[in-house]
């Protein structure tokens, strides 16, 4: 038996409980204070994200459930984040593919009905370790996605050597439901059943625990579950219809059985008859059946007048589906097996793991000299480099068309937008950067935060909620820890500024390489917004180039750094800047102004001017109208926040409304035919940064 | 769920019927739509095709009746022999979107008899690469190809790799149509990229 608690916590245990608790017991206790399901070391910081708003219906009392937001008509959205870094490093395409179908289930618990995906990868360098695992990550999300009808509609695919040993697999889903008929995840009063549907099998056991320490390297496969779409399709289709007969929903995920019993009787007791649950292979032990994290299971708490109603609905499927149990007033979580008792502990232990408030401490800065890099290298390593080049091949392996709303598609702008049934069209983003929070993890939460907020702007959306996800190392090493708190920190300020609360969220400790080495800090948001008035069409057309907002020589902590080492400043956000630019962007799309844009980001300008070469134009820049600062690399390179780039017919419209709201905006080039980039009179030839664009991903990972 | 809201578009009469409660003589057409019948495991559309319910749309291709198969829909006709050949996996081996244009090769089946000649669609399939062992024939029974914007059935404009770039065929009764592209999902302007709605053209057979 594998126990990841310390031994502080299971001296809590022995004291509260006066006795030695059985194996069960003790298998129970791990899951639940598991840092994958108790938050231990991060609930006290998580408490300072803003999660009220006008517009939320649902916030975030139990952080493992999906919040609410209004979107008018009696409609709300549901929105969640989750991730399978572990599971997919060990089996890429089962984790991956396991994560969709747990983030679904977390949206159907809701009694909301899943209408689009979006999923995060990053991985390490392309080895042959790194194209397998980016091959069946992606052909694992394709085939739960695919297979159960909701469409994967944006997403973000990042390399770098940090992720070698721990790729990131993320992947966010958004549901719609009356905002009436949202169904609670914890029951309130005793008395109810417990139905269980779904088959328990060996696959997944101890996962919980599993993503709550590093990969040992050792043989770690039977913690992954396994992913089963057609069942989830089942899962899906009949937990939506039988919603009007549930109490309380709750999808079984990390610690199977013991977490979802548990939490959901939030408090109150619970007894349940482990004989009763439906297993796919025989002689399961009754600890192995109380935390096996087996996929495609749902529990409901329903009044006992309504059990046949709910399971007669999955059965028509002949799919599994049991009263297991009931919800009790004692307080006490008990398994029982055949009527002896396998686990019984007070609700309250279990719910209340010692929470962690562990040494923190900032890593010393690193000071490193800068390098002579010349512009046309730059330009070279820059634009070639797998972060910025074409991800067609990864998108067009997603049904992002089913579903028949998929207004903006992967590939065509910063931000995906969906048809809701109501008529109002939805944008959704997700934004992470590795190397900005490495440099400055404040900076870098503020900074996503911010440039989520833009790039829902850009398609004409102004967000209004967002979940976070936090990626880091163990937390018991104090820069980690530090890093942590400081990424939260700057969440928290900017989704604060932007009055975009946050709804959800999830935090995924002990990512680290074989040699104990932390992954560079991750944090992730992802932003819903809706269409103020008009949505772009990004068209790539012959214009005039407007650049809005003040660069600034910012190159720590960029891709550019990233490539050719970190020094100089760190780009800081400006939140002021980043809300009157996006402010200026909706105005400008609303009064037909803007034919094409694009916020600018990584890669820099340089990096936001690529989107246009590849289309087949030429773009020329005049560098003395880039305000802000006098170095070419800065102008070129930096990823200060605050701006944002637009082909237009009417580039004094921009000059002119910017100084009425009190930015900068210039005119810094045109677009025209052709496939070169200019710099004032010289001339950067595109046809290989072209070629590469196109053809890396599918050359080097998919031939 | 997708194809209702396009026969809506139609003003067809159409409902949902579940694959256990099909009855083929309440009906003058059906459409067997895309979507990884029972989860495309043995292969794709095999285990639908020897369900109840494909016994009943047998019944009504048969009496000439209107049947469109759509993606899965396609590979279940296939898979049940209600159409000739067999759909394979993509040469690439991935499951691949991607809005294509296609030539309309007939047009004296139902379905296509008042289509413009070139249409914009999307596909979206890991096994549709058609497959009949006498090309003669094939050549016959194709209704749709995969063409370029001109209507032209170039190999550049071939997703999957299928025989003479074949995207969907007929059967002898011309009653029957199986096609990889989703129509229903090109009869919206607001999606499609370049604002057609070019699926109406083969759904509207279906209008009242």
């Amino acid at each position: 038996m594998i126990l990841t608690l310390s031994e502080r916590e299971m001296e809590v245990a022995r004291k509260v409980l006066q006795r030695e608790p059985n194996e069960a017991e003790w298998r129970m206790l791990d899951v639940l204070w598991s840092e994958h399901c108790s938050y231990k070391s991060s609930k006290v910081f998580l408490r300072s994200l803003p999660s009220e708003g006008p517009n939320v219906v649902m916030s975030v009392e139990d952080w493992q459930d999906a919040g609410a937001v209004d979107i008018g008509d009696g409609l709300a959205l549901v929105l969640k984040v989750e991730s399978h870094n572990h599971p997919s490093a060990v089996d890429p395409f089962n984790g991956a593919a396991t994560g969709v179908g747990g983030i679904l289930r977390d949206i159907i618990s809701k009694g909301a009905m899943p209408i689009a995906l979006l999923d995060m990868i990053r991985v390490g360098e392309l080895n042959e370790k790194g194209k397998w695992l980016l091959r069946n990550i992606i052909a694992g999300i394709g085939f739960y996605g695919n297979s159960v009808g909701v469409p994967v509609v944006g997403g973000e695919l990042s390399f770098d050597s940090t992720y070698n040993d721990n790729p990131l697999v993320d992947v966010a889903c958004v549901g719609i439901v009356d905002k009436g008929s949202i169904v609670p995840s914890v029951v309130k009063e005793p008395g109810l059943r417990l139905v269980l549907t779904g088959f328990t099998g060996l696959d997944g056991l101890g996962g919980a625990s599993f993503a709550s320490r590093k990969l040992s390297g050792n043989d770690e496969i039977g913690a992954v579950q396994i992913a089963d779409p057609f069942a989830g399709k089942i899962v899906i289709d009949s937990t939506l219809e039988v919603i009007k007969y549930v109490d309380a929903i709750k999808d079984l995920g990390g610690g199977g059985l013991a977490v979802a019993v548990t939490e959901m009787a939030n408090g109150l007791g619970a007894i349940v008859n482990l004989e009763k649950v439906p297993l796919r292979v025989k002689e399961l032990l009754p600890e192995e059946i109380i935390i096996s994290e087996t996929q495609e299971r749902m529990l409901f708490a329903v009044k006992p007048e309504n059990v046949e109603k709910v399971c007669s609905k999955f059965k028509e499927f002949n799919y599994p589906c049991e009263d297991i149990g009931e919800i009790t007033p004692d307080r006490r979580v008990k398994f029982l097996y055949n009527g002896k008792t396998v686990a019984d502990l007070p609700s309250e232990l279990l719910l209340s793991p010692p929470l962690n408030l562990m040494p923190s401490e900032r890593a010393p800065r690193r000071y490193n000299v800068p390098k002579d890099v010349t512009i046309e290298e730059a330009i070279n390593k820059v634009l070639s480099h797998p972060d910025l080049v074409s991800k067609e091949i990864v998108y067009s392996q997603y049904d992002y068309e089913v579903g028949t709303s998929t207004l903006v598609k992967p590939g065509e702008a910063d931000s995906a937008v969906l048809e809701l049934p109501n008529g109002r069209l939805l944008a959704l983003k997700a934004d992470a950067n590795q190397d900005l929070c490495s440099e400055d993890p404040y900076e870098c939460g503020k900074s996503i935060v911010a440039e989520s907020f833009r790039n829902l702007s850009t398609v004409g959306a102004r967000g209004i909620a967002l979940v976070d996800h936090l990626q880091f190392g163990d937390p018991r090493k104090p820069h980690v820890y530090q890093d942590f708190i400081e990424s939260l920190r700057g969440i928290a300020e900017a989704s604060r500024f932007f009055s975009t609360p946050i709804v959800g969220g999830k935090v995924s400790f002990h990512n680290e390489d074989k040699d104990g080495n932390p992954i560079k800090p991750t944090p992730l948001v992802v932003m819903a917004g809706l269409i103020e008035d008009k949505v772009v069409r990004n068209e790539v057309r012959e214009g005039t180039l407007v650049l809005l907002g003040n660069t600034r020589d910012e190159t720590r902590g960029t891709l550019f750094s990233r490539i050719f080492g970190s020094w100089g400043e760190v780009p800081k956000a400006r939140l002021m800047e980043d809300l009157l630019a996006s402010k200026l962007i909706l105005k400008g799309i609303s009064e037909d102004k803007v034919l094409w844009d694009k916020d600018v980001s990584k890669g820099g300008l340089a990096g936001a001017l690529l989107p246009i070469i590849v289309k087949g134009y030429s773009v020329k820049i005049f560098s003395s109208s880039i305000i802000g600062t006098s170095s070419l690399i800065g102008k070129m390179f930096s990823e200060n926040g605050g701006r944002f780039l637009v082909i237009t017919d009417d580039p004094q419209w921009f000059t002119y409304q910017s100084g009425r709201l009190g930015i900068q905006a210039s005119i810094v080039g045109k677009v025209e035919k052709g496939s070169s980039l200019w710099i004032d009179n010289k001339e950067f030839k595109m046809d290989g940064i072209i070629d590469n664009y196109f053809s890396y991903l599918e050359k080097v990972v998919w031939s | 769920m997708d194809v209702l809201k396009a026969l809506k578009l139609v003003k067809a009469d159409a409902e949902i019927v579940l694959f256990n409660k099909f009855d083929p003589d309440h009906y003058q057409g059906v459409v067997l739509p895309g979507g990884f019948s029972f989860g495309d495991y043995l292969r794709a559309g095999s285990i639908a095709a020897n369900s109840e319910a494909i016994k009943g749309v047998k019944e009504m291709a048969n009496e000439g009746k209107l049947v469109l198969g759509i993606c899965n829909g396609f590979q279940i006709l296939v898979e049940a022999g209600i159409l000739k050949g067999a759909l394979l996996p993509n040469l690439n081996l991935r499951f691949v979107t991607k809005w294509v244009w296609l030539r309309v090769k007939r047009k004296d089946t139902p379905f296509t008899k008042e289509s413009k000649d070139v249409l914009f669609m999307p596909i979206a399939h890991a096994e549709g690469r058609y497959f009949l062992d006498d090309e003669e024939s094939a050549s016959e029974i194709a209704v749709l190809q995969y063409a370029d914007e001109r209507g032209v059935p170039t190999s550049e404009a071939n997703p999957n790799g299928s025989l003479m770039n074949i995207a969907g065929i007929t059967n002898e009764g011309e009653n029957v149509l199986g096609l990889m592209p989703h129509p229903e999902r090109a009869s919206f302007r607001s999606i499609s990229p370049n604002g057609s709605s070019d699926g109406l053209h083969i759904l509207k057979v279906f209008g009242g």
